[in-house]
């Protein structure tokens, strides 16, 4: 099987991965629940795991980082901390249903700031006419799960800013792959999976909150016992329950592999890959691919759709000749509204560190084949 | 042998606070605090010694990180608060 789905989950993790989980299950209790040795090595090996994040993304203090199980919890938490019944929200063309269903649970009124995939200055532009006086909270994605379209985050941050609303960023597709400098972003979120471009396993995220933070979930954290309520603290108001080590250590390996490689270096060979694959596929007839031509603003995701199968008989057809993919609407409705998809829904190939150029070759090889054959 | 107890706000500062120490080559060591520490139930703190309070106390101004509270915690296990 060649995997080409690494926008939902990396397949292949660096070895350490696996290691590193199953240390921890031999080796490792909870952490803020005990006294004895296998607690403190559980402890050590979470604080490791907020240091690492902490240097991968410039978070000024560990503190801020707090584990999750995946980027929706976050953006839940984010998303419930700031927005409330009525708040006008901001939000981009491309956003993710994990952003769409809980501002729609909070009441909030949203405002989709809409623009042509690929084009970085007509988002910024639409940020900027629609924040006003009202809006209450913009949430942006930094790459579009589905199209692999890099937004203006830094940019849109500083409008934030200079308008003083609150900032949330989805880094769902961008961390371990884009620069994530949450010094430079001022957000008041930044969420992120640990299971996509961090290497970890699945069922891990990693939130950078502020201290508008508010808790999600309740019960207990190892401190602050006597309080009927959560501690008011990062992280442990966002931690509730018992630590997810094995997945904790997992992420740690996982990011230690991000920064021995850089995300320069893993976004330099996802780009070339999508852009090769890219240019393969548009040579076929009856394929039509949503590619940058400037090749500028794109990362390792790359859409597609056949003028003769449906989206998901594509990905059918493509599982049972031994590629892996995603077909349909990828969870991102809105998305595939703003490019005029969301009828069809595309094709979506997607490339992490360990994807290589032949698989891209024998990839395009048999959408050709397919497309040739009907 | 009487051990001076810096309190801390949570585990992940008490991890703060230790690596700090640690970096300013003064002994410690992250332990629970007791019960008679704390008014707010299950806690943490750093153990230095009688002789590295003085410099963990300067070290963890320096870094901006200060303690919650400090005890002096005795040979009996009474544990006494001391103003810093």
């Amino acid at each position: 099987m060649i995997y080409l789905d690494a926008a939902a989950t990396s397949f292949q993790k660096p070895a350490a991965v696996e290691r590193a989980m199953s240390e921890a299950l031999r080796t490792m209790s909870s952490p803020g629940r005990g006294g004895h040795a296998l607690a403190s090595r559980a402890e050590g090996k979470l604080y490791e795991c907020r240091e690492r994040a902490a240097a991968l993304f410039n978070v000024p203090d560990v503190e801020r980082v707090a584990v999750t199980f995946n980027a929706t919890h976050g953006l839940n938490i984010a998303i419930r901390s700031l927005v409330r019944p009525g708040d006008r929200v901001v939000i981009s063309g491309y956003e993710h249903n994990s952003v769409l269903r809980p501002l729609n649970a909070a009441g909030a009124q949203i405002s989709v700031a809409s623009g042509p995939v690929f084009d970085y200055e007509a988002a910024l532009l639409a940020f900027d006419r629609l924040m006003d006086r009202e809006t209450k909270c913009v949430v942006i994605n930094h790459v579009s799960n589905v199209f692999g379209f890099e937004l203006p985050v830094y940019e849109v941050a500083e409008l934030c800013r200079a308008r003083g609303v609150p900032l949330i960023v989805d880094a769902s597709q961008s961390a371990g792959v884009l620069k994530v400098d949450a010094g430079a972003l001022g957000a008041d979120f930044i969420a992120m999976p640990g299971h996509k471009g961090l290497y970890g396993p699945q069922g891990t995220g990693l939130l950078i909150a502020s201290e508008n933070a508010l808790p999600l979930l309740y019960g207990g954290s190892g401190s602050d016992s006597l309080n009927p309520g959560m501690p008011d603290f990062l992280p442990d108001k966002l931690e509730a329950g018992t630590h997810n080590m094995p997945g904790i250590a997992g992420l740690c390996a996982g990011m230690a592999f991000v920064q021995s490689q850089t995300p320069e270096k893993i976004a330099a060979h996802e780009r070339a890959l999508i852009r090769h694959l890219a240019g393969e596929l548009a040579k076929i007839w009856g394929v039509h691919v949503f590619s940058d031509a400037k090749g500028m603003h794109q990362t390792g995701v790359l859409s597609f759709e056949f003028d003769s199968l449906s989206s998901e008989e594509a990905g059918e057809r493509l599982s049972n000749l031994g590629f892996a993919v995603r077909a349909g609407l990828h969870c991102s409705p809105l998305a595939h509204r703003t490019v005029g998809t969301v009828k069809r829904g595309t094709v979506r190939a997607s490339v992490s560190a360990f994807n290589t150029k032949r698989e891209m070759d024998a990839f395009a090889e048999t959408v050709e084949r397919m497309a040739r054959d009907g | 042998m009487e051990s001076y107890y810096l309190t801390c706000r949570s585990l992940t500062y008490a991890q703060k606070v230790s690596r700090a120490l640690t970096a300013a080559r003064i002994k410690n060591m992250i332990v629970r605090t007791t019960q008679s520490m704390s008014r707010e139930g299950c806690g943490y703190a750093v153990r230095v010694s009688p002789e590295g309070l003085t410099s963990a106390l300067a070290a963890l101004a320096a870094a901006s990180i200060p303690p919650k509270r400090v005890f002096l915690l005795h040979r009996g296990g009474m544990a006494e608060e001391v103003s810093f």
